[in-house]
């Protein structure tokens, strides 16, 4: 096992670093809160183009997929990397431009349902087309539908940088797949969701210990507080840990190790953790200018909750990881 | 990034494991937490039995104690992946090196560091296990804070002259000599003043006292120094300059370090699961959930284990493990406490009709609460990864 980035890995994780802090800043962010069109912008100018990586190794998705949560870059360009996987796994010709995944239904799982209503997709209002996952574990079907064959209905969310669409697809959309191949493109996004987790929590740490050596209260750096000190080294354990996994399932995925299936549950249930652990304390850590809409940590906040939710949130995963070890 | 393994690697774990199967004593297996009763006579068979010293000289003498050393040392010149292969080996069995860490962790490398050529010829037969040895560190007034040792050593002709006492020294009732760190200055900054004196402990004003610990039995033990005469030779490294030797411990293994501490949570977390079933619990949904968080917890620290097995291994420094001993302390004992509350009512019972395994995870539970204390604390090691790793001001 080698943990180490070769050099076309580096050279990502550096592209991809520099191509957020250029192109994406708070500004940006909160533009695209209040429109959407915004992201598009993003996307149409820069993101487009990385979509050549939705194919390759899920471990160099991760690599930018963390840079891209650093962010909270503002599209469609996480939902359509998303979707692309499910669609490539399976085979289904890859839909051109933008466009997002549409499985889970009411229960709000992300498994194949015949729920004709589903639920939690995102950015379906600045996508073209609709990868559809329906039918049931045993026999799935995928499709992909023009997003003006379906009805959309928004859900007001936590996390307005990445709208959350109730979409009514077409009955019977779709031809059957193999179960193994969708398993294996549902974890290759689960990972990136999980990345992207790691990226929002390792934002706001690094945030949180560069304020604490600034910030000066009763004369001194509040970072040199034992109970601030702490409360960061605490969050820090936690965020390297869920990397660590993050990166090790994404290599066992890869691989096609018999692993990989407990390593992805274990992988997303410690990326979510982690993220809202780093969320909640970089807010207490900033104190009161954390708390305000001119900074950028609220935007995190939300997302860490959002993307916590994405995919299966961290007890929806244990559980699944409980059923894989225990019966 | 990749997750492969060499050929040449996999044919050097395929060895230790033909070695491990025909020379280690089945005592040795199985990951049982061994502590001396302490109540022992003249052979210290109860606080070391026979098979660990047995087995302890059977890996130096086939070159697996170890293996980055050269053969003279007990080793076989392996590579730091080798080395990390090595330690799984073991750990995944539950298999210890030696019950005396003290001896070929810390004097022996310390030795062949730091001593002069007489010393360096006490260094195999430290690794060996052939004379045993205590660490003189920890005093009533010297625990975490440890540059604040008092044991003094006074310069009188060719002798030093040692008064004091060390505290939980490990197996000095049955160790012949002592790597003792005393005061030699008391007129510069207190970690400018330490010494390392080799001590053989029947100099006569010595007196060792077993030190019986919250699981009941002793294995370490205070020692005390009366006006005890030790030659300027057994001085090892330069006077006053022993602070740096604290430091120095098998610095070539510190990539590999955490490897014990988590495999020891994936044998907690297989046998829980085991008695999970066994105990019909296993469609418990809290019971469910909590193991899966311990199972995603440990499987995390494995991880970040082997990624700062990586960074070590090209040179750079790891503050992976850092996180790596707080990690797998502090869940330890969560596992453990774990597997008592599955137990229900009889948490606290260790009766062997009634207990699960004899009391085995009560035991280890009392058994791993030395592992956030020991060796620096969980607290001290925030401080030192919030400082030194986050770059946080000293406060």
């Amino acid at each position: 096992m080698d943990f180490t980035p070769t050099d076309e890995q580096q050279m990502l994780i550096d592209t991809g670093r520099q191509l957020f802090a250029e192109q994406c800043d708070g500004v940006l962010a909160r533009a695209a809160w209040e429109d959407p069109a915004v992201g598009v912008g993003l996307w149409d100018r820069h993101l487009f183009e990385w979509m050549e990586l939705a194919g390759g190794d899920v471990i160099d998705l991760v690599l930018f997929a963390e840079s891209h949560g650093r962010a909270v870059a503002p599209g469609p360009f996480l939902s359509s990397i998303l979707a692309r996987q499910v669609s490539d796994a399976v085979g289904i010709g890859p839909a051109e431009g933008a466009v997002t995944l549409a499985i889970a239904g009411s229960a709000g799982e992300w498994v194949p349902n015949e729920d004709v209503v589903k639920t939690h997709v995102t950015d379906a209002g600045i996508v073209s087309a609709i990868v559809v996952v329906s039918g049931s574990p045993a026999e799935p079907l995928v499709g992909v539908v023009d997003v003006g064959a379906c009805e959309l209905r928004e859900v007001d969310q936590f996390d307005r940088l990445r709208r959350q669409f109730e979409v009514t697809v077409p009955a019977s959309t779709g031809v059957s797949v193999d179960p193994a191949a969708l398993v294996h493109g549902l974890e290759r996004a689960t990972l990136i969701v999980a990345s992207e987790l790691i990226g929002v929590g390792r934002w706001c740490l690094d945030a949180s210990v560069a304020y604490a050596r600034e910030r000066v209260q009763f004369g001194q750096p509040i970072g040199a507080f034992q109970g601030l000190q702490w409360k960061l080294v605490d969050a820090a354990l936690v965020l390297e840990t869920a990397a660590a996994m993050v990166a090790y399932a994404s290599m066992a995925v890869d691989a096609d190790d018999p692993d990989r299936h407990r390593a992805v549950h274990a992988a997303k249930a410690e990326a979510g953790r982690a993220a809202r652990r780093c969320v909640r304390d970089g807010l207490q850590v900033h104190g009161g200018i954390g708390y305000t809409w001119e900074h950028e940590l609220p935007h995190r906040f939300r997302r860490a909750y959002a993307a916590d939710a994405l995919f299966g949130p961290s007890g929806w995963h244990l559980d699944r990881l409980a059923g894989l070890l225990l019966d | 990034m990749q997750l492969t393994a060499d050929p040449a690697d996999e044919a050097f774990r395929a060895e230790f494991r033909q070695f491990i199967a025909e020379h280690c004593p089945p005592e040795a297996l199985g990951g049982r937490d061994f502590i001396g009763s302490g109540e022992d006579g003249p052979d210290g068979e109860a606080v070391l039995p026979g098979w660990a010293r047995e087995w302890q000289a059977a890996m130096f003498d086939h070159g697996w104690m170890i293996p980055s050393y050269p053969p003279a040392l007990g080793g076989r010149n392996a590579t730091p992946l080798q080395t990390l292969i090595y330690q799984e080996e073991l750990a995944s069995r539950g298999i210890p090196r030696s019950l005396h860490f003290g001896g070929y962790a810390i004097v022996g490398p310390s030795l062949l560091e730091y001593g002069n050529d007489a010393q360096r010829q006490l260094a195999p037969a430290a690794i060996r296990g052939d004379t045993i040895w205590c660490v003189g560190m920890s005093e009533p007034n010297a625990g975490s804070d440890l540059a604040n040792l008092s044991t003094r050593a006074v310069r009188d002709g060719d002798t030093f002259v040692v008064n004091g006492q060390k505290v939980w020294t490990s197996y000095a009732m049955i160790a012949s000599k002592c790597f003792c760190y005393v005061r030699t200055n008391v007129d510069v900054a207190k970690h400018r003043g330490i010494s390392v004196l080799i001590i053989d402990l029947d100099t006569p004003g010595i007196d060792i006292r077993p030190l019986r610990h919250i699981t009941g039995q002793a294995e370490f033990a205070e020692v005390f120094f009366t006006d005890v005469e030790v030659p300027v030779e057994n001085l090892v490294g330069e006077l006053d300059q022993g602070w740096r030797i604290t430091m120095g411990s098998l610095a070539h293994e510190r990539g590999s370090l955490w490897v014990e501490g988590v495999a020891a949570c994936q044998r907690a977390i297989d046998d829980i699961i085991e008695m999970v079933r066994r105990r019909g619990l296993a469609g418990d949904p809290v019971v469910r959930r909590r193991i899966a968080e311990c199972h995603a917890q440990v499987r995390s620290m494995r991880a970040l284990g082997y990624k700062g097995f990586a960074s070590f291994a090209q040179g750079s420094s790891a503050p992976e493990h850092s996180f790596m001993k707080i990690a797998a302390s502090e869940m330890r004992q969560n596992l453990y406490e774990l597997a008592m509350d599955l137990q229900g009512a009889d948490l606290a019972t260790v009766d062997p009709d009634r207990s699960e395994q004899q009391g085995r995870w009560q035991g280890a539970f009392l058994v791993s609460l030395a592992a956030t204390i020991g060796g620096g604390t969980s607290e001290v090691q925030r401080n030192v990864i919030a400082q030194r790793v986050l770059g946080l001001p000293k406060g």
